[in-house]
């Protein structure tokens, strides 16, 4: 090798002139320099420069290259010297077989030699060069004619090849994919590393193998790599682990005990693939700063260097219009501004004012520059800042601008070009990504760029970035068309019903009614508010807002306990929090943590203007302010009221007001009206059982509890038959009996207890289907039964006669008679007697049904007057109750009955008689103490109360159904009544019937089970 | 072999990769000896500027190419017929158009080292 360019060494020579010339120059520039080195000291000038070469550092000037040709130079004489010296007597074999040792360590150095021996030749003393040339010359000739051209050719070409490094991309037209690994290649081994580590790592295996690139032990790894993306591994490029396990050893930081792994073939070149995501910034696009004193702002892009290292910005500025302190030295001030952004006290996002900017920091801080001021080396224009930015200080991916922030950004200073005309659609462009995952089958979508733009279908498949559509509406109908996930976006139009998936305003749902691009507007319906989403963030959904009513523990209209004086009923829920609407009409946002308990107003009552108690679920109106209308939702402490009514836009139709201030729009009254049977109602009547009774009390009631409480009854059955007892509480068939004897309390099957009349008849217990009220307010005193009184029957007959008659002369002292205590519930009590007996008993059995009926609805005033304590012969009328049997028992006249009911009958007598009289009035599992009350208001059947807690849930789903079936409300007159189920349901019912026409008012009570079907 | 001046620091910000064959070097050497493979096309020797504008910091991936000739990563990467040294797998930019339009003129496909076109 060495003898070879040696030997060529003229046409290298003339093949480089410029390397000849310049290595010529630097001969003549050296000439004078000595010429006596020996070969040592230059060898050891080469190694000095080697390392001074590594460890040069940036600021090393131009002074070291100057020394660096000098003793270069030297070396370069000093040899000549001695060659041309050597050549006249030796052969040239010999020379270069001395060289032969350097060869290999220095090509370059060799090679220079060569290049400059000529020109240093030309400058030697004549004779020696002249010998020198002439032994040239003769070898080479001499050698030419032993050598193949071609092979001369090659080396040339070697040689041009290492020197001039002329770039050929010689490899650039080969496709990649024949350069895909094979066989024959050496392997990829994975080997872990110190996360951090990797390029360290691969620099110092460079290094490693320079090193020992001639020692004894040269590394035989290949090339060894690193990827940012793969964090704790890099690759080494080698023919087997055991080359790898000895190129890594000793290198700190580099686990090969964790395993030298062997990347498959196949796996290679996707090593070198890897791509990070595509960091591409244009102008326009958004991008977050990283770091600093706008950390987290969103930007706009501007405008891009050409090496994309750096972008132009514009943001908005945080100037800080409060500095610190003014008066300051400017180093002390400038260090404190420093300690300030970093603390992240930043002022807030601000648009440049010139005017504020100067007042605070004067005059001369801030030059104007064309449309642009410039202040403390920031340019301000249109009021944003405008600023560079390396792109590694900004957050490209996932910048999510909002919408807030987009439109604060489009609005810019002033506030002039709203209307978020150009910016949406970046935003979208950013968000479209996320719009692809949106995406599913059956979605409306449109395409609203590339060449199928226009055209709108529904979704068909998607598979990764391409979508599916089959086109509706236009002359592609029926073929499919393949699009870009990112060229179509959701469409909707104003009506459909949607739902918004994710945001702020997730679950929110609505109609549309405006879509402006990728903006729909929709008219929630839980707020009735227009809100603007991104078409992508909706779905059309059938659902109303479901999934906001509840959070939590807490249901929309539920009454929650805020506080010790307050509570509120939700009347709005957000996605984690509540609107709550308090006792004073304030509304509050709540979170669910803030409320302490859900209050139960089912039981609680208050009395309306009329002195009519109030119930949850009443309907009612205000008899003064706004006369609004609603239903009760809650009543608080016996005063307040909350009530609902979703015609009233504000607060979710929700509202507060005074119970006293309320009139009950249900025939409240007529519960009052015992009509006909005022007698029984008479005290006179009941034996003189309480004289002053009708004061009444309050204690009276919570409800309608079950009648059966407290009615004396003897056991019939059973080892404690023959026992005397109280009902002391029911439960279904159940009931907890109070023995006299041992003051004992035995729970015992209803069905083995008859009740025990005062005059020690006995009856079954069933049989009037309800039991007395439980009367303690009743007469305020411990009799709970009012003593039989046989005539009083007949009293009361006789007052049925005409009972309107008598009724409507009374109906002056009403109000008058009325106790004091309008909560007392004196009022009530005779009602359930009256109430049930005329409704589905009475009705049936009396002779003269139709007067029964008439006068108790009807006649809503009368009764009163007569039970109120005015008339001091209240004897009969307590009386008249236990006489159930009398008529319970006797139903001789079913005609009759459905007359009395005014035309409805027939459906009842259907279906209410379903479960025939006997069915539930000798029902077993009677169970008394859950009612639901049916408002026929106008003829309007509507599911009222319901009032048991443990069946709630079900009693609700029941009445859900019940609803249903009785939409559209029937009316009464209607031949075929329409049915409403209420299946396996052994409730006692109440219906209260208003028929336009006052005579066929009625209401009745039913205790039926199982009740298999209400109709009316 | 000839071999790149290695840069002395891996962590170093400012190294930077060659846009037309994705050797990294820091600054000073490319000011001090241009780019050992392309230096006679793109003339950075001396000229911070067109060191600026051929070169970038904008890579990703360090390969230590060792030996050139035989690694399958060098060939992969065509930088096989390159001297030894370090290279960037990928590095994003393009070079200034005065090189391209040289290339073209030469019939030299370019091609970026943004992996952008993959055959």
């Amino acid at each position: 090798m060495s003898d070879m360019e040696e030997d060529t060494l003229p046409l290298g020579q003339s093949s480089d002139p410029l390397q000849f010339d310049d290595d010529e120059e630097e001969v003549e520039q050296r000439h004078g320099s000595d010429k006596k080195k020996g070969k040592q000291p230059r060898r050891r000038d080469e190694e000095d420069e080697d390392e001074e070469d590594d460890e040069e550092e940036d600021d090393e000037d131009e002074e070291d290259d100057e020394d660096e040709g000098t003793s270069r130079g030297r070396k370069r004489q000093k040899r000549r010297h001695k060659r041309s010296a050597v050549n006249r007597f030796l052969d040239v074999e010999a020379e270069v077989n001395e060289d032969e040792e350097e060869e290999e360590e220095d090509e370059e150095y060799g090679r220079d030699e060569f290049i400059a021996e000529p020109g240093g030749e030309g400058e030697d003393e004549e004779t020696s060069r002249r010998t020198v040339h002439h032994a040239r010359l003769d070898r080479r000739e001499r050698e030419l004619n032993d050598q193949d051209l071609a092979r001369i050719a090659q080396d040339v070409s070697q040689r041009y090849k290492r020197t001039a490094v002329r770039y050929t991309g010689d490899m650039n037209e080969m496709p990649q994919r024949l350069l895909m690994p094979s066989v024959n290649d050496a392997n990829l081994w994975q080997v872990r590393c110190k996360p951090g580590r990797e390029r360290d790592i691969v620099f110092s295996l460079m290094r490693k193998a320079i090193d020992l690139e001639y020692s004894n032990h040269p590394l035989s790894i290949l090339s060894a790599f690193q990827r940012d993306s793969l964090a704790g591994m890099i690759y080494v490029e080698a023919r087997s682990q055991k080359q790898v396990a000895e190129a890594c050893n000793g290198l700190v930081g580099v686990y090969p005990g964790r395993g030298i792994n062997l990347v498959p073939i196949e796996e290679m070149a996707s090593l070198l693939l890897i791509k990070k995501q595509d960091l591409t910034v244009t102008p326009g696009s958004w991008v977050r700063i990283k770091r600093g004193k706008y950390q987290g702002d969103l930007a706009q892009v501007m405008d891009i260097t050409e090496n994309g290292e750096e972008v132009g910005l514009k943001f908005i500025p945080r100037i800080d219009l409060n500095p610190k302190d003014e008066v300051a030295p400017d180093g002390k001030k400038r260090k404190k501004t420093g300690l300030v952004a970093s603390m992240g006290a930043r002022p807030p996002q601000r648009f440049f004012n010139h005017e504020e900017v100067v007042k605070v920091y004067g005059r001369k801080t801030v030059t104007k520059r064309a449309q642009s001021y410039v202040f403390q080396n920031d340019t301000y224009k249109d009021g944003f800042i405008e600023k560079d930015y390396k792109v590694n200080a900004l957050v490209l991916e996932n910048v999510n601008p909002t919408l807030d922030e987009i439109t604060r950004f489009s609005k810019g200073q002033d506030g002039a070009d709203s209307e978020m005309n150009v910016d949406l659609s970046i935003i979208a462009e950013a968000s479209r990504k996320a719009a692809i995952a949106v995406l599913q089958p059956g979605d409306h979508v449109e395409v609203f760029e590339g060449e199928q733009s226009g055209v709108h279908g529904v979704v068909d498949s998607i598979s990764q970035d391409i979508v599916t559509v089959t086109p509706v509406g236009v002359d592609l109908e029926g073929q499919k068309v393949q699009v870009p996930a990112r060229s179509v976006r959701k469409r909707f139009k104003a009506g459909d019903h949607v739902k918004v998936m994710a945001g702020k305003n997730a679950d929110e749902t609505g109609l549309v009614v405006a879509v402006a691009g990728n903006v729909v507007t929709f008219l929630s319906d839980m707020s009735m508010q227009e809100v603007s989403v991104f078409s992508k963030d909706l779905r059309e959904a059938a659902e109303v807002g479901a999934g906001t009513n509840t959070v939590g523990n807490y249901e929309l209209h539920d009454l929650v306990q805020l506080d010790h004086q307050t509570v509120g009923v939700i009347f709005k829920t957000e996605r984690d929090s509540f609107r709550v609407l308090d006792q004073n009409g304030q509304t509050r946002l709540v979170q669910p943590h803030q409320i302490s308990m859900r209050r139960d107003s089912n039981r609680a009552i208050a009395t309306d203007a009329e002195g009519h108690e109030l119930r949850v679920g009443d309907n009612v109106k205000e008899n003064d302010g706004e006369g609004r209308k609603g239903r009760v939702l809650h009543v608080q402490g016996s005063f307040f009221a909350f009530l609902h009514n979703r015609e009233i836009a504000e607060n979710g139709g929700v509202f507060v007001t005074r119970a006293r201030s309320l009139v009950s729009l249900a025939p409240k009254g007529s519960l009052l009206k015992p009509g006909s049977d005022l007698s029984k109602m008479n005290p006179a009547l009941s034996g003189g059982a309480m004289p002053g009774g009708m004061a009444g009390s309050g204690g009276m009631g919570r409800g309608p509890r079950d009648r059966l409480i407290g009615v004396a009854v003897s056991v019939i059955k059973g080892p404690h038959k023959g026992y005397f007892g109280t009902i002391k509480d029911t439960n279904g068939p159940i009931a907890r009996v109070e023995l006299q004897t041992g003051n004992k309390v035995i729970t015992i099957d209803k069905e083995k207890l008859h009740r025990r009349n005062p005059d020690g008849s006995h009856e079954p217990l069933e049989a009037r289907g309800m039991g007395p009220p439980r009367n303690g307010g009743y007469g305020g005193g411990g009799q709970m039964r009012p003593p039989p009184v046989p005539s009083s029957w007949g009293s009361s007959g006789g007052s049925t006669n005409n009972p309107y008659a008598d009724n409507s002369g009374k109906t002056p002292s009403w109000n008058s008679s009325r106790t004091p205590n309008p909560y007392a519930d004196g009022g009530r009590t005779p009602s359930w007697n009256s109430r049930q007996t005329p409704a589905w008993d009475a009705a049936s059995r009396t002779p003269n049904p139709y007067a029964n009926t008439g006068g108790f609805g009807g006649a809503t005033p009368a009764p009163n007057s007569s039970w109120g304590g005015a008339t001091p012969k209240t004897g009969g009328w307590g009386g008249a109750t236990p006489r159930a049997t009398g008529w319970g028992g006797a139903t001789p006249k079913p005609p009759a009955a459905s007359t009395s009911w005014g035309g409805a009958t027939p459906g009842r007598s259907n279906d209410w008689g379903a479960s025939s009289p006997q069915s539930w009035e000798s029902s077993a599992d009677w169970v008394g103490f859950l009612f639901d009350l049916f408002t026929l208001s106008g003829s309007y059947l509507e599911l009222h109360r319901h009032q048991h807690r443990r069946h709630s849930a079900r009693l609700r789903q029941d009445s859900v159904h019940l609803h249903r079936c009785l939409h559209p409300p029937p009316r009464l007159d209607t031949a075929q009544p329409p049915r409403g189920h209420l299946l396996g349901c052994p409730w006692a019912l109440t219906c209260s019937l208003r028929h336009p026409r006052p005579s066929l008012q009625c209401s009745t009570t039913r205790t039926a089970s199982p009740v298999r079907a209400l109709s009316i | 072999m000839a071999s790149a001046a290695i840069p002395p620091q891996a962590r170093a910000r400012q190294l930077r990769a060659c846009l037309l064959c994705s050797i990294i070097q820091t600054p000073v050497d490319f000011r001090r000896n241009g780019c050992p493979n392309c230096e006679e096309l793109m003339q950075m020797k001396g000229s911070p500027d067109r060191i600026q504008v051929c070169t970038t910091t904008y890579f990703d991936g360090i390969t230590a190419v060792i030996d050139p000739e035989h690694s399958w990563v060098a060939r992969w990467q065509r930088t096989s017929k390159y001297v030894r040294g370090m290279y960037a797998v990928r590095v994003k930019g393009r070079i200034p158009e005065d090189v391209e339009a040289e290339l073209e003129s030469r019939g030299i496909k370019y091609r970026p080292r943004d992996q952008t076109d993959q055959d």
